[in-house]
């Protein structure tokens, strides 16, 4: 760290390479045309750049796939929070041993894939008369979201110091006064890392959207990506186009806000 | 178990109820009037003709108007074997016929049209019969055509063709397997496969089988027949098959390319490859991925070459005989549902709008039409190769039960890939 | 509750949304998962108690030691590969230099990709005549650059990608892990005349040993879960060569509908993930972690 690291470095090296190639590739060839793409080869720089597979991604509806994506995700991240968060403050603070077997059975399904239960969800969301909405993507992400969501906030809860609570207590406040003015603002840091982990999830989830929902009006980015290349007259620049489309709203975020994302994704198990 | 459902249920329900409210805006519309609905599939040229003659028929002023409701094509059927049993049933659906609507029919879903085209012969003629006879289960009507026909066509590059001495398309199997040959030695791919995708693979299978068994075989097999699967010339079509790949008339790393990712598309446009036999939209898809290629006349196309000495008839098809139109058992609009199909699917609105936007419809009587509207010659040579079909074999993977079609794709990729035998084949499909 | 102004301490009525939400849309189906894989049913109409047969018909499923076996392979190959690929380079990346950081916010790009944009770019790059496996290839001994559609090589293309997806996660948890590491020790090692490699098998990897657990666990949970890049990259083709569990699971239940063989697959993946779930509770201590905070 401190020295030249030889090894590492040759590592990093020949990964860089690995990472570099591809991205490289998707963001050349979204610029050429299909006959430059397949006459010049995969990798050639794109001499003469274009746009209009951007243009021909946009009239394909990725607009709207977008829009979408936007809204699954922010419902799932407001009802993930909403939800953990009172349960976090309640795992931490609470004695009930009921909290706590309750607890319990939520960390073991913090393994258990949502595809095991894929068959169930979808007969219940079918009953439920839901099928194809959006809301039948956003109801199991967030059940599927709450365990790990629930940790994170919890092990922040953790560090706020137990004589807080106790002074607070002494002033006469019960929870819910605990909750607004000492919980909330104490575990804003714990809420973004668990914010970004839940929509980071929710924003490239895709066994959801592709067995819960079919038309195009509710489709998914993550769906609508794999559907623009069945399209007829869809080509691989274009495809490629829709992958930078898709990848830029967390790209940016990703530059603003480096830090917080990376240590939003290692959440909970950095320690 | 009933307890805890309905606990669930009160609870999911306010947990939904919220969030609905938040997304009332994108739910979909669930627009209960004095209406039926049709469903058809999602079809940015096609929706625009459709919504056109319902507009005409909902003018007419009749007791039940009618509602459009596209859906996108991959899950459709999905969303229909969900809604087709429920009190949400659409009243006429959408469908491909054969084994996919055999599904709805054995279970009671569907209302038997018979009836209804016995007493206007003049609708049910208006239909080219080999498609008409896609919508036929048990020897009854259930569905009637809605959409162009499909059949499955060998196409070609003329530069690459020429280029390696092959004059003409192969007519005769023989032909086919010289112009293999002659090709390869061009240092050329005789023929593109998408072998990625299983069902590109399974159009060999359907066209040889029914070449040297003639479309009893088949039939016998999406029937359900104990050990149609063990008939010789599902073998014959296999090794022929086998003999192909062996031959390299895919080349070696067919099993890499994809359909849905335009490999195949693009070997054939950019002379990389001599033949490819695919549905009749690749027509359309060409036209937009590579336009001067089908637009300088490069892009060729012949049916199916004879195999000698074969049972099948050189003319018959094999592909998508349509869409149909089905109407539901359910319905409460059962004889307005029947009329509404019989006021739109042939209606001239409706055909000529089918037309324009480069589809042949299953309708007779369309040569002079269609020698007149756009891309004539292709869509000429479409028309009077499904017309002159004494069969049209449904798309194999549309015809059988899923669960059938799904091993059958898998142990077929197996055989190109030479994983299993011709004759492992047999023996798995027959289990 | 009665208690709770006096205590001061929430009451289970602050867990109970999350608890019986969670309830009703996760554990309620895992449940239903197990009933299911009893009945009989295509997805249309209500399911159907037919009892073992589900479970008959697995047992004498030839696809089911196949895919079983290949979920296993494609856990233990990606999970020896990536830790062998992770640990220098969060290590390497774990240093503060200028250089090191801008080379490290490239590694981290592909964790923003979902799957289906990683699967649609891979397999563009896998195509064998306009892509760049035609080009690899004959560099890799393979010249054609049949690499998904070759039966023996699909599953390697698929652990390829897999790899790339999931090694910068993996990457950033030893990063993090490498930065914890009290300075002192090196300086203490250097001291001692301690070479860089003594410095790393002695002090790094037994330091990062917390990290390799909880990095190699959740390695092994997540195979579990591929299925997204799977099917989007070969559809478990070519044949059934690269159908793995979880995908034999979906195609089953959503390609041939028989919901109720589907459900038993599935149950057979919820028991795996239940065994992998105390797993993870046990060697990474999260409820530990609860208590001993506590006693602080």
């Amino acid at each position: 760290m401190r020295r030249l690291n030889l090894p590492g470095g040759t590592a990093a090296a020949l990964w860089l390479v690995v990472v570099a190639v591809p991205l490289y590739y998707v963001i050349g060839s979204s610029l050429r045309t299909q006959a430059d793409y397949l006459d010049a080869g995969p990798l050639a720089p794109p001499s003469d750049p274009v746009l209009s597979n951007y243009g021909t991604v946009f009239a394909s509806g990725f607009g709207h796939y977008l829009l979408n994506n936007v809204l699954v995700t922010v419902a799932v991240v407001a009802m993930t929070l909403g939800l953990a968060m009172p349960a976090a403050y309640a795992i931490v603070r609470s004695r009930s041993r009921l909290v706590s077997a309750g607890f319990s059975v939520m960390l073991m399904g913090l393994a258990i894939p949502a595809q095991a239960a894929i068959i169930p969800v979808y007969l219940i969301i079918t009953r439920l008369h839901l099928y194809d909405t959006l809301a039948a993507i956003v109801l199991p992400s967030v059940a599927f979201g709450l365990p790990m969501a629930i940790l994170v906030l919890s092990s922040t809860l953790r560090d706020i110091p137990a004589e807080l609570y106790e002074a607070m207590t002494v002033d006469g406040a019960g929870p819910p006064r605990v909750f607004t003015s000492l919980v909330l603002p104490l575990t804003r840091p714990g809420l973004i890392t668990a914010g970004i982990y839940t929509a980071l999830g929710a924003w490239n989830g895709f066994l959801f959207p592709l067995v819960l929902t079919q038309s195009d009006s509710q489709r998914t980015l993550t769906l609508g990506l794999w559907n623009f290349q069945g399209q007829h007259g869809i080509d691989v620049p274009a495809t490629m186009a829709a992958v930078v489309l898709s990848l830029l709203p967390l790209l940016g975020a990703y530059l603003a806000g480096r830090r917080h994302l990376l240590s939003g994704l290692t959440a909970g198990f950095g320690k | 178990m009933t307890r805890t459902r309905s606990t669930l249920r009160t609870a999911v329900a306010v947990a939904a109820s919220a969030l609905a409210l938040a997304l009332a805006a994108c739910g979909s519309p669930a627009d209960a009037g004095p209406s039926m609905q049709v469903w058809v599939l999602q079809d940015k040229a096609l929706n625009p003709v459709q919504q056109k003659v319902t507009d005409t028929y909902n003018a007419g002023k009749p007791s039940v108007r009618a509602a459009v409701q596209p859906f996108a094509n991959d899950p459709y059927k999905q969303k229909l074997q969900t809604a087709i049993g429920s009190p949400n049933a659409p009243d006429v659906f959408l469908n491909w016929g054969g084994g996919n609507l055999n599904t709805y029919v054995k279970a009671g879903n569907v209302t038997d049209l018979t009836a209804a085209l016995d007493a206007n012969p003049a609708f049910k003629n208006s239909f080219l019969p080999s498609v008409l006879d896609g919508g036929k289960i048990n020897g009854r009507y259930y569905g009637v055509p809605m959409a162009g026909v499909q059949p499955v066509i060998l196409f070609f590059n003329k530069d690459v063709l020429a280029k390696a001495g092959v004059t003409a398309p192969p007519a005769t199997w023989a032909a086919m397997l010289a112009a293999i040959d002659r090709l390869k030695a061009a240092g050329v791919i005789p023929i593109a496969l998408a072998g990625s995708q299983a069902w590109t693979e399974l159009m060999w299978l359907e066209y040889l089988l029914e070449r040297v068994g003639g479309p009893q075989v088949f039939a016998d097999i999406e029937a359900g027949k104990p050990g149609a699967w063990s008939h010789p010339a599902v073998l014959t079509a296999l090794t022929m098959i086998r003999d192909l790949v062996d031959r390299g008339a895919f080349g070696t790393s067919f099993g890499s390319v994809g359909q849905d990712s335009g490999g195949a598309d693009a070997l054939l446009a950019k002379g990389k490859a001599g033949m490819l036999l695919m549905g009749s939209w690749e027509y359309a898809g060409q036209l937009s991925t590579a336009p001067e290629f089908v637009q300088n006349g490069r892009l060729g196309w012949a049916p199916f070459p004879a195999v000698e000495g074969g049972k099948g008839d050189a003319k018959a098809v094999v592909g998508n005989p349509s869409n149909f139109f089905s109407v539901s058992a359910k319905s409460a609009h059962g004889p307005h549902a029947i009329s509404y199909i019989e006021k739109t699917v042939t209606s001239p609105d409706y055909v000529s709008g089918l037309i324009k936007i480069g589809q042949v419809p299953a309708v007779a009587g369309l040569s002079a039409q269609l020698a007149s509207g756009p891309n004539a010659s292709y869509t000429t040579f479409v028309y009077d190769m499904v017309k002159d079909a004494p069969s049209f074999t449904q798309s194999w993977d549309q015809a059988l039960d899923p669960a059938t079609a799904q091993k059958m794709l898998t142990n077929l990729q197996q055989v190109f890939n030479k994983q299993i035998s011709p004759q492992q084949f047999v023996t798995a499909m027959g289990t | 509750m009665a208690r709770e102004p006096r205590s001061g301490r929430p009451g289970l009525v602050w867990a109970v949304p999350a608890l019986v939400y969670f309830a009703a849309l996760a554990l309620f189906p895992m449940i239903l998962v197990v009933g299911l894989s009893f009945c009989s049913w295509n997805g249309l109409g209500d399911p159907q108690w037919i009892g073992l047969g589900n479970w008959r018909k697995l047992a004498s499923d030839p696809q089911l030691g196949s895919s079983l076996w290949l979920s296993l392979e494609t856990g233990v190959v990606t999970w020896l590969v990536q830790t062998a690929i992770c640990l220098p380079l969060g290590v390497w990346s774990a240093g503060r230099q200028r250089s090191r950081a801008v080379v490290s916010t490239m590694f981290f790009v592909p964790l923003l990709m979902s799957s289906a944009a990683i699967a649609l770019v891979f397999s563009a790059l896998l195509d064998p005549n306009f892509g760049l496996a035609g080009l690899l290839g004959p560099w890799l001994g393979v010249d054609d650059g049949n690499f998904i559609g070759s039966p023996g090589l699909a599953i390697w293309a698929v652990m390829f990608v897999i790899t790339w997806q999931f090694v910068p996660f993996h990457t950033l948890l030893y990063q993090a892990a490498t930065r914890q590491i009290p300075v002192v020790l090196y300086e203490a090692a250097t001291l001692d005349g301690a070479g860089r490699w003594r410095q790393f098998f002695s002090i790094t990897v037994p330091q990062l040993r917390n990290s390799i657990v909880t990095s190699s666990v959740l390695m092994l949970v997540g195979s579990l879960t591929y299925f997204d890049i799977v099917l989007l990259l070969t559809s478990g083709g070519p044949g059934t060569a690269t159908r793995t569990l979880p995908l034999h699971m979906y195609l089953t239940g959503f390609s041939s509908f028989d919901m109720g063989l589907g459900s038993a697959l599935a149950t057979l993946l919820l028991i795996a993930g239940t065994a992998l779930s105390l797993l993870v509770v046990r060697v990474t201590g999260f409820r530990r972690m609860a208590s001993v905070r506590e006693g602080l």
